[in-house]
């Protein structure tokens, strides 16, 4: 035993001494920590209302604004599922739904749910909160940029929303916003509808790049002494590698959106071929509609890790702390979400095997989207090793974890069916589709987010959520959420296409009019429940047990700050210093089964602590 | 804002500067002459890109100081490339496949 | 590795070893770099990203488009003493920006040095050359106008030449001139001495230093660089 304590301290001692950069001349102390590269960071406190909640440049504050706004955006998308159901399951049932509105709704429903509720949420909110707190940084490195961040996405969302009030109404042309159809006549909101959608993801773009800048020099030039890359929660992990993806692939979405404004508006003729309307000749002509598709996916594409990725990070975390063990193959999980990020920018055109485009880029984007499926069953892998045999607390938060993990691998399978041309071609624009991404980017994020709620939520307002609301809401929410997509692969297979607004008589679905009367009617159940942890965030602040300090036994330092919650500037005084990664937890011979990221190897010498 | 605890920033002497001005005068000057005599073909596309590439790597590498920067900030800057030139190339292959496909149906096939 | 700056207890290794080492040490990766400089470089990365998307869209289209693409030696010779001169006016605004960022360095050179007149100066000169070309970037947008040249049609051939001619220099005007505007407020700033003193900004309310010019001369570097491959791609091809 004894020699067991003095091969730890060696090894403290060696890996202290690797972060000092090996120096010479310092005796081998091993609480020793690099002094601070940078002086403290100088900050800005507002004193009014407006400089402290409104335009205020604290990002927790920015945090939870863009928390809000995009569950605000979300509950809209929300409602405009619930319509879009309605119609499908009880055609009819709705006297004002037209197919035109039936479009718009498929329209804003998607966009708003990819790009203003979960980008928003993820990257600008759980972002925002966290990235200071978990890496030890008093704020994000530009707090005036961010706090303009924040009022860009309002601006986006506010012209997003106006478009629901413009002549015409919003744009009916499907998120991919297709041209040629999404701008000419017959499409609805092919008028203003389609400019506002265009500048509304212009001013998105510019809005979030500010955000993400941000993000970038913080998680890179910020963190606080101690702080290696390979000691950070994978929630940040999965943010960073994230916003990385969005600052390349944001691009292209902006481009797309630019040179489809100016064929609309000055009848230029980038994506628009020579169209025969009517026997005549429309002004445009000689554009490549294939280039819109190329632009958009190549956005697209990174968009869905965009989303994925900081889920795949928060749910390790969650995972982790719940079920009391250091994650399993924490730089395998790493790597792996940096590979999934780099590849995600080489697989974009598997959404397009039906759209003509040249023929051999169909083997080379199948074996690209095939390789990715390799880390991703990796981290499937390391979740499910992190819980075995753990000490799991089957909480709220651990229910939500497991539930995605189920979710995930669902849509993930689906989505080797997806990537194979040859599968692909028969199954491209039906109902399996359809199943698949709300699978596996709709649900099995959304699933963390919930997870995440119930996890931060103490942090944040200093109270627990109830944990009786809280199961009834996983439940409700997973089982329903089965009940609509599981029998959409149904649908799927015998043929259902997607995006019709009603099927009539066709002969060969009648099976399918029970099968989406059942669809909807959960559906309607599983919106409603959403609104279980809505009164329970409301009743929570006011009447919620007091969380305390460190309410999950947790080892990340946004659970160490000297008030909870946490204030401006986030530490107090004195910054903390880092020793070990965040997934100290049960380490035999440690008094607790958790030890913080801010012990001292000292402290814990006749343990045996990962060496990190 | 970020003091970082340093000496003074050490510069680098005017000459460098001078010289890569010139230097990016003179391949301005080179590419100019490209299209001054008319070169077609693969020539005038070698000439093109080459002039292009040096004179965006001396920008790059001495205005832009990334030959003085350490390998970390170097290589997050140029590995993305990749993804362009994946794009480049994939489009470049489009393109040709386009106007295949338009020429084919609508000039060859059309026309019969 | 000339430049390394001195951190107290860190020892800087040189390339890939260092790089390895940088990237693995607690709190930053890129070593001595200021956060607004490394905002500015992954900012240059994501600007890259929507100049190549351009570029990409225009070589997409113009390669898949059946009808004759215009000339541009042609369409955008310049009649001196009567001889039309190939692309003479291109061949001017290229000298003229690559003649403001070679100010703009000597500028960032003599901001660090302190020399505070001379970098006011350099500022001014690289304001002037930028104010200079988008001069004569109208000059030639309203030249080509009065051709007939529109951004849905042209009296030369694929209608796609104006448009993605108006759009792509005319995205790259706008970075210039956002250019010029931040350039004559730096000027004004450095004359001021905010960067001597350490004065605070209008809006950010961050103290400011001389490393704010060498940011700001990394933008006016890559607008020139966007303006190489601009001319390779669109005035040459």
């Amino acid at each position: 035993m004894s020699e067991d304590i003095n091969e730890n301290k060696t090894i403290q001692a060696q890996s202290s001494e690797t972060i000092s950069g090996g120096e010479t001349g310092v005796a081998p102390d091993i609480d020793y920590v690099r002094p601070a590269e940078l002086a403290d960071q100088d900050l800005y406190h507002g004193h009014t209302f407006i400089t402290k909640w409104v335009f205020c440049q604290d990002a927790k504050v920015i945090g939870v604004q863009y928390f809000l706004l995009a569950t605000f955006t979300g509950i809209i998308g929300l409602i405009l599922s619930w319509l879009m159901r309605l119609q499908l399951g009880f055609p009819g049932a709705a006297g004002f739904m037209t197919a035109e509105h039936y479009y718009q709704f498929v329209t804003m429903h998607g966009m708003i749910m990819v790009v203003y509720f979960l980008t928003a949420l993820f990257l600008g909110g759980f972002g925002n909160y966290l990235i200071p707190l978990m890496t030890g940084a008093r704020d994000m490195v530009f707090p005036y940029v961010n706090m303009v961040s924040f009022w860009m996405f309002f601006v986006a969302v506010g012209v997003l929303l106006a478009s629901f009030f413009v002549p015409g109404g919003p744009t009916g042309s499907g998120w991919t916003l297709y041209p040629p159809q999404a701008i000419l006549e017959g499409t609805p909101g092919s008028g203003m509808g389609i400019i506002l959608m265009c500048v509304s993801l212009i001013l998105f773009v510019a809005g979030f790049t500010m955000g993400g800048l941000n993000y970038l020099i913080t998680i890179l030039q910020a963190r606080t002494r101690g702080m290696t890359l390979m000691r950070m929660p994978l929630t940040v992990w999965g943010i960073f590698t994230a916003t990385v993806l969005a600052m390349l692939a944001f691009p292209a979405l902006l481009v797309s959106a630019l040179m489809m404004t100016l064929d609309k508006v000055l009848a230029t003729s980038f994506f628009m071929p020579t169209i025969l309307k009517a026997g005549e000749v429309l002004e445009y002509g000689g554009g490549t509609p294939i280039l819109f598709q190329h632009l958009f996916w190549f956005f697209g594409h990174p968009e869905v890790y965009i989303v994925a990725l900081p889920a795949f990070g928060i749910v390790s975390d969650l995972i982790s702390v719940h079920s009391r063990k250091n994650i399993f193959g924490y730089r395998m999980m790493v790597w792996a979400i940096v590979v999934i990020g780099a590849l995600s920018f080489f697989v974009w055109a598997h959404h397009m095997y039906v759209s003509g485009m040249h023929p051999w880029f169909g083997f080379f984007f199948a074996t690209t989207t095939l390789i990715i499926a390799v880390p991703t069953a990796m981290k499937v892998y390391n979740w499910i090793l992190t819980l075995w045999r753990g000490n799991i607390r089957l909480n709220t938060v651990m229910l939500w974890c497991l539930g995605f993990i189920v979710t995930f691998v669902n849509g993930g399978i689906t989505g080797i069916f997806l990537g194979n041309v040859t599968v692909d071609v028969p199954l491209s624009d039906t109902y399996f589709v359809v199943a698949h991404f709300h699978m596996v980017m709709g649900i099995a994020p959304l699933m963390v987010i919930m997870g995440a709620v119930y996890h931060w939520f103490p942090l944040v307002a200093g109270r627990m959520l109830s944990e009786k609301l809280g199961k009834w809401h996983f439940w409700i929410t997973f089982l329903g959420a089965y009940s609509i997509y599981f029998p959409m692969h149904y649908l799927g297979f015998i043929g259902v296409p997607r995006r019709y607004f009603e099927m009539y008589d066709s002969p060969y679905i009648t099976s399918a009019v029970g099968m989406n009367q059942f669809i909807s009617t959960s559906a309607f159940i599983v919106g409603a429940a959403q609104f279980i942890l809505i009164y329970n965030i409301v009743v929570s602040l006011k009447i919620g047990k007091p969380a305390g300090k460190n309410p999950w036994q947790a080892n990340s330092l946004e659970w160490l700050t000297p008030t909870v919650p946490p204030e401006h500037g986030n530490w107090g005084d004195k910054l903390p210093v880092v020793y070990r990664w965040p997934y100290d937890f049960s380490v035999p011979g440690a008094k607790e089964d958790f030890i913080p990221q801010t012990t001292p190897p000292s402290e814990v010498v006749e343990t045996e602590v990962e060496k990190t | 804002m970020d003091e970082i605890k340093k000496e003074q920033t050490t510069t680098h002497k005017i000459g460098i500067y001078l010289w890569i001005w010139g230097l990016l005068f003179v391949l301005s000057f080179f590419s100019y002459m490209v299209d001054w005599y008319q070169f077609q073909g693969l020539l005038r596309w070698s000439l093109i890109l080459i002039f292009m590439f040096l004179k965006a790597g001396l920008i790059m590498a001495f205005f832009m100081h990334l030959f003085w920067e350490r390998y970390a900030l170097v290589n997050v800057l140029l590995w993305p490339m990749t993804a362009i030139a994946c794009f480049v190339g994939l489009m470049v292959a489009e393109g040709k496949y386009t106007l295949f496909s338009r020429l084919f149906y609508f000039f060859v096939e059309g026309g019969q | 590795m000339s430049s390394d700056p001195k951190i107290e207890g860190y020892k800087f290794k040189p390339g890939y070893s260092g790089m390895a080492a940088d990237t693995a040490s607690d709190q930053t990766m890129f070593k001595g770099v200021h956060w607004g400089k490394a905002m500015m470089w992954i900012f240059l990365l994501s600007d890259t990203f929507i100049f190549s998307c351009f570029l990409i869209s225009y070589m997409k289209g113009r390669g898949s488009t059946p009808e004759e693409w215009p000339n541009p030696s042609e369409v955008f010779a310049l009649n001196a003493f009567g001889v039309p001169v190939p692309l003479l006016l291109i061949a001017i605004m290229t000298f003229v920006l690559i003649t403001s960022s070679g100010t703009m360095a000597l500028a960032v050179k003599y901001g660090y040095e302190r020399n505070r007149k001379m970098c006011g100066w350099l500022i001014l000169a690289t304001a002037l050359g930028g104010l200079t070309f988008v001069g004569m970037q109208v000059f030639e947008w309203s030249k080509l106008i009065h051709e007939g040249v529109r951004p849905w049609e042209n009296p030369f051939g694929a209608a796609q030449f104006g448009s993605f001619f108006f759009m792509i220099t005319g995205f790259h005007g706008t970075h210039v001139s956002i250019g010029v505007i931040f350039l004559f407020i730096y000027a004004y700033k450095t004359f001021a001495g905010h960067y001597d003193e350490g004065k605070r900004g209008w809006f950010t309310t961050m103290k400011g230093d001389y490393v704010e010019i060498e940011i700001l001369g990394l933008y006016w570097h890559f607008v020139d660089l966007v303006w190489v491959f601009i001319f390779a791609f669109f005035y040459l091809w």
